[in-house]
């Protein structure tokens, strides 16, 4: 019945032992003052201090720092931390592949590799912390007219389009690229030589320099007539 | 010292008595299925508790931080909403789940369970006017092709249908227990006093009573179930073996402070059917066995549970598996079978999900209950979760701190309703039978009606439903 745990006592680390729990925060709270340096540092790193599923907010000044650099609003940070914990299921504070794949409807999605690999594009240790997390996250927030747009401009979204298609990192997109995405997208359905053509044919289309590869310019001037601020927002609700 | 000892000693010997009492005075109600009424006085004094703590918490929290929400110039638009945010609204409970974000796209795990909003607005809204036929055996991909795949894919990672039902589920008000807090606790003196206070009931006073009342009622169940198993099999004794069941099922459900709402008892199952519910809690079971006698049908356990399992055995017809006889499906059924064929035998209460659910929605129900025939009467079951939630996360906790969570909330409470009887059509094959049950026990209980598998909480989607939504994608290439 039961899967990872391989004790049955309740450990202090257990939250639900309220009177610890309790003494513990209580705790935290005095210490906060001295420790909030190290408190940043260590959700940068993705390690929490405080023990584990305890510490389900984030402090003042945390949220104050990611709201400075995606412009989410701090209850839009709440949530999308709660959100990020529970993903977490081994309460480590950081995100793995496998983390991101346990989502049922990711899982099924075509491009869940492509995805996913956004996320880690930035890591070192293959793992995610929250504020890399954040970072992907707003480039899908809708723009603002009269708002300052820090990730999540035209140019950002775009530039997150070309890297779904840009495997290699390069700054280019190849015919093999496309078409390897192609065959993540629509699997065995359509046959190699109708894909091979497509691929051919969007290349031409937009390959303004006939280089043989799409550079960012002319992959955003191809998607120049595109709503790409609609396709690419996600909006939320408050 | 000494006299700390000597002042715990005389109050234990003054409170002893009062105490048996109040123990006995709940286990004989148990019997009689009486009620005071002194639950239901409880649960409303919880009520207005949680009412002004939640005022309270408002104010506090709207002078700590003043919020600079990012205003939407766009209304959300009520019509045409996914599935997942249409709950309706519990009038008893008042609990709605709120959807973080406005979802566009879902993959579901068969692409005709494909949410999409609707097409029309998106047309709307798209620089793209070329919408005219093309010519045959012409697929165009364009580059723009897969933002609406990464942008579903973006979606489900901030909110999902699937991971967030089998987590306990998140309440909109704090109900003064810290494992539901967001630190509210020390949000104002007051708050911090009515915490604490509540801290010492449930922890010194109702916790105690709980595992006695609990423990005695174990005892009581194995006593008389081995009497019964004594008397000579005939009318009298399965008569006797039901009412005895129902009366062991109240007792062990005062152990956890349960209170059951019961509605429209005329469409209550009758025997020789099948009783089909949806499943959150092991106590499931209990909750319905106060009303009726069932027969319950699951796997042979060890200990404690095996305990339970073999005494309930004794005085009422239940289905017990061994383990290697659960992966036979024909067995089961021919079980099922043998046991509906008896007259006057219990009917068999099944939980067709196969796990615990999170009691938010309802999963796909497995198909091998709904193949055997006979009549079909459909419970939902909704705990209210401000009083303490009922979800086993076996993932999480095991059975015992389960039961310490249990034991140590407000209470559990709960609504049954009984839905009229349901048998399969002559052309409706078992999977869509199973899905108009499901459908029915959904919107009774205003609960979300989800096509996903609940073994989803233990194994990962299929790769069959990643190939089906591929081959929808270039069916869309083809066809736009």
């Amino acid at each position: 019945m039961r899967d990872d745990k391989s004790t049955q006592e309740i450990t202090a680390a257990d939250t639900d032992n309220e009177l610890v729990y309790w003494l513990t925060t209580c705790l935290n709270r005095y210490t906060a003052e001295t420790n909030s340096s190290r408190s940043y540092t260590s959700y940068t790193q993705g390690r929490n201090t405080m023990g584990n599923k305890s510490s389900l907010l984030l402090r003042e000044e945390e949220i104050a720092q990611i709201q400075e650099e995606t412009g989410f609003t701090p209850n839009q940070i709440e949530r999308l931390y709660s959100r990020f914990t529970a993903l977490d299921k081994n309460d480590c504070g950081t995100l793995s592949r496998e983390d991101f794949l346990r989502i049922p409807e990711l899982a099924i999605n075509p491009l869940s590799e492509r995805i996913v690999s956004a996320f880690f594009a930035e890591s070192h240790d293959d793992r995610v912390n929250f504020l890399q997390f954040m970072r992907v996250l707003a480039h899908f927030r809708p723009i603002r007219k009269n708002r300052e747009n820090k990730l999540n401009s035209r140019e950002d979204k775009l530039r997150f389009a070309f890297s779904m298609y840009d495997l290699d990192n390069d700054g280019k997109i190849s015919r093999d690229e496309l078409l390897a995405i192609l065959h993540m997208m629509v699997g065995v359905n359509i046959s190699e030589e109708q894909l091979s053509s497509i691929a051919e044919r969007t290349i031409i289309e937009a390959d303004t320099n006939n280089d043989q590869m799409i550079s960012f310019e002319e992959f955003a001037h191809a998607l120049e007539r595109t709503d790409v601020e609609q396709k690419m927002s996600i909006r939320f609700l408050n | 010292m000494a006299v700390m000892m000597s002042f715990v000693s005389v109050a234990a010997s003054i409170l002893y008595t009062p105490f048996l009492l109040l123990i006995l005075c709940i286990i004989f109600l148990a019997s009689i299925g009486k009620s005071l009424g002194v639950r239901r006085l409880y649960v409303n004094i919880l009520l207005k508790l949680f009412e002004y703590g939640r005022q309270h918490i408002e104010v506090a929290k709207k002078l700590q931080r003043n919020d600079s929400s990012d205003e939407d110039d766009l209304p959300p638009t009520p019509e045409d909403k996914p599935p997942s945010a249409l709950i309706k609204e519990n009038g008893v409970n008042g609990c709605t789940k709120t959807s973080v974000i406005e979802r566009q796209e879902i993959l579901g795990p068969s692409p005709e369970l494909n949410y999409k909003r609707s097409k029309s607005q998106e047309r709307l809204q798209n620089g793209h006017t070329n919408e005219q036929a093309k010519p045959e055996n012409s697929l165009e991909v364009h580059l723009y092709h897969c933002l609406d795949l990464a942008k579903a894919g973006m979606e489900s990672i901030i909110e999902d249908q699937v991971t967030s039902v089998f987590e306990a589920e998140e309440l909109r008000s704090w109900n003064l227990l810290t494992r539901t807090n967001r630190q509210y606790e020390f949000l104002t003196w007051r708050l911090t006093i009515i915490w604490a206070m509540g801290f010492i009931v449930r922890y010194f006073f109702l916790l105690p009573l709980r595992i006695l009342v609990f423990f005695i009622g174990v005892l009581i169940t194995i006593a008389i179930t081995f009497l019964i198993g004594m008397l000579p099999a005939g009318k009298f004794r399965r008569r006797l073996g039901a009412v005895v069941y129902k009366v062991v099922n109240r007792i062990l459900i005062r152990g956890v402070s349960c209170l059951v709402n019961f509605h429209d008892t005329q469409y209550m199952p009758k025997p020789n059917s099948f009783c089909v519910a949806n499943h959150t809690s092991p106590i499931d079971a209990n909750v319905l066995s106060t009303n009726t006698c069932f027969a319950l049908i699951g796997q042979r356990h060890g200990g404690f549970l095996g305990l339970l399992q073999r005494a309930l055995a004794r005085a009422s017809p239940h289905i017990w598996f061994e383990r290697s006889e659960v992966k036979d499906r024909h067995a089961v059924a021919k079980r099922l079978k043998e046991h509906i064929s008896v007259p006057d035998n219990p009917p068999i209460l099944i939980f067709p999900e196969g796990t615990c659910i999170n009691n938010t929605s309802v999963m796909q129900f497995k198909k091998g209950s709904f193949e055997v025939g006979g009549t079909i009467y459909p419970v939902a079951i909704k705990y209210d979760p401000r009083f303490g939630d009922a979800f086993w996360n076996s993932t999480r906790y095991g059975m015992l701190h389960y039961l310490l969570n249990m034991m140590s909330s407000w209470a559990i409470v709960c609504d049954v309703w009984y839905l009229p009887a349901m048998t399969r059509r002559a052309d409706e094959s078992a999977v869509d039978f199973a899905n108009r049950v499901k459908a029915a026990i959904a919107r009774q209980g205003g609960l979300v009606d989800l096509q996903w598998d609940g073994q989803l909480k233990r194994m990962k989607a299929k790769k069959e439903w990643r190939e089906l939504q591929q081959e929808e994608f270039s069916k869309r290439l083809k066809g736009e």
